[in-house]
């Protein structure tokens, strides 16, 4: 057996055991859009979904939908670019960059499932994500559907 | 140190103290005639950059671009229900100015009416990067669209009012259109001189308006492309200038059309811009036209990096007593190429090789440009 096989050998279980203990609580869980228990909003498609978090205006009725960014984790923060706006972070960056420069207001981006709750409890017009095991127990939000699925 | 004017150093301390005490001002509920909704509604960037270069001939680096070494700009927008501050502050060895200061309002869902000091919307280039380095994938923007400062020869900063508007076509595509308004240039001996908001002096500037149309095919897509349209009317405030014109007002009409197309990997940016300069002498009008512009290339490859090349040209742009006067270092073609690498979060490293040629003969540079954002 050659030393890169021996290397590869020892460093393969642990990886595993390493990817396995980084694996979030949330790992096997869903990915579902929310809104505030009172909210208007019923339904949002990917396209709506898509348009808001590139900055652009959508409404319910006559009502603007204000988007906010949930950020708690990393497998989210990794699904938010796969699913929800397609692009990768740094396209998805300059881009948001880019409006912010002509004058644009950027989704505010919230580093906690609690602050998100919070905010979307004071606001009927807001949209977000979280986890569905999350979004499950606080009586203030309301499920509007699923976004994402392990 | 550098030494900031008086009120310049206010001005930037206020943006500053917005920046820190506007989100909690953001957060707070609104009070019983408010909608009961509760937004944080401002962000404060940073963007910085810094620039190593060599030129030959070893030109005046003020005459080339904006090849400052260390420089910060500073832009920060507030928002609450339909009113918005935003501000931007450029801060360098060679500059500190405030660039931008507008306050708007939402007049109707995508429609924002904006009163105060604007880049105007007819440059294609300046209108989506304006001072952020960061966000331009060269290092350089194409000499045609250089700011007043350095040379530039289109107007770009009017003080006055500027409307923004967006239209859905159907469920795909959708129109955005822009209309600006106010004071524009006055020309000088250093070139074009906007109004300057933190030394307000009045030097004759005279109305200008500048408008922008873009068709956008699918809205969540970056692609467009437009027609862009402006009239200048510049006084000639200095004596030595008016002498060499021959006139002591200008007035530059200015028709043009561009193209932004991004596929996969891909972007193709262009724009082309016709002008035509009157210059009024009073007893003598007489006139010169122009052509002006260029084509980027742009292709993502792996590991962040992207590759660019850019091609720029004129047509009788040599010959202008316009352009010899407020650009003399004007490049009337330019080719450049570069690689950019994303190797953080919000931070580039560039490096771009250009050859130009002005009148006076030609000149290359090569330079190497870290731009960043923050936070």
């Amino acid at each position: 057996m050659t030393l890169a096989a021996r290397l590869r050998r020892l460093v393969r279980p642990l990886l595993v055991l390493l990817l396995a203990q980084a694996a979030p609580a949330h790992a096997d869980e869903r990915l579902v859009l929310v809104v505030a228990a009172n909210s208007p909003i019923t339904a949002l498609s990917s396209k709506e979904l898509h348009k808001l978090y590139l900055g652009l205006t959508v409404t319910v009725g006559e009502r603007r939908v204000r988007p906010l960014r949930n950020d708690a984790d990393a497998l989210m923060h990794e699904v938010f670019f796969q699913s929800i706006v397609s692009m990768s972070e740094p396209v998805y960056d300059r881009r948001m960059l880019a409006q912010a420069l002509q004058q644009g207001v950027l989704p505010p981006l919230l580093s906690s499932t609690r602050a998100v709750f919070d905010h979307l409890a004071l606001d009927p017009d807001a949209v977000s994500f979280a986890w569905a095991t999350d979004a499950e127990k606080d009586s203030r939000v309301r499920v509007i559907r699923l976004l994402w699925r392990r | 140190m550098i030494a900031l004017r008086p009120l310049a150093h206010r001005l930037a301390t206020l943006l500053l103290a917005c920046g820190a005490a506007v989100p909690a001002w953001a957060a707070e509920p609104e009070g019983d005639h408010g909608s009961g909704h509760v937004h944080p509604a401002t962000s404060l960037l940073f963007f910085a950059s810094a620039e190593a270069h060599r030129f030959k001939p070893g030109t005046p680096t003020r005459d080339v671009n904006e090849d400052v070494p260390l420089a910060a700009d500073i832009v920060l927008t507030v928002s609450r229900d339909r009113f918005r501050v935003f501000g931007e502050f450029l801060l360098s060895r060679e500059e500190h100015d405030l660039e931008r200061f507008q306050l708007g309002y939402e007049a109707a869902p995508d429609t924002m009416v904006w009163f105060g000091r604007f880049h105007q919307p007819a440059s294609a280039w300046n209108l989506e990067h304006h001072h952020g380095r960061y966000v331009q994938t060269a290092v350089t923007r194409p000499a045609t669209e250089l700011w007043e400062d350095e040379h530039g020869i289109l107007p770009q900063h009017l003080t006055g009012l500027l409307i923004e508007s967006a239209r859905t076509l159907d469920d795909e595509a959708g129109l955005r259109y822009s209309l600006g308004a106010g004071l524009g240039v006055a020309v000088g001996s250093d070139g074009l001189e906007p109004v300057d908001l933190l030394d307000l002096h009045h030097r004759g500037h005279r109305l200008s308006w500048t408008g922008r149309l873009a068709y956008v095919p699918q809205a969540v897509e970056p692609t467009q492309f437009g027609l862009i349209a402006a009239r200048h009317t510049m006084p000639v405030i200095d004596a030595r200038v008016a002498a060499a014109l021959g006139a002591d007002r200008l007035t530059q009409d200015m028709l043009g059309a561009f193209v932004d197309w991004r596929h996969e990997a891909w972007r193709v940016a262009a724009t082309v811009y016709g002008l035509r300069t009157t210059f009024d002498g009073g007893a003598s009008v007489r006139r010169e036209r122009l052509l002006v512009g260029y084509l980027q290339l742009e292709r993502q490859l792996p590991h962040g990096l992207t590759a660019f090349a850019r091609e720029e040209d004129s047509h009788r742009a040599r010959d202008s007593a316009y352009v010899a006067t407020v650009s003399p270092n004007f490049e009337t073609r330019r080719l450049s190429a570069g690689l950019r690498w994303d190797w953080l979060r919000r931070q580039a490293l560039t490096v771009e090789h250009g050859n130009g040629v002005t009148s006076r003969g030609r000149q290359s540079d090569v330079r190497l440009l870290w731009s960043a954002v923050f936070p």
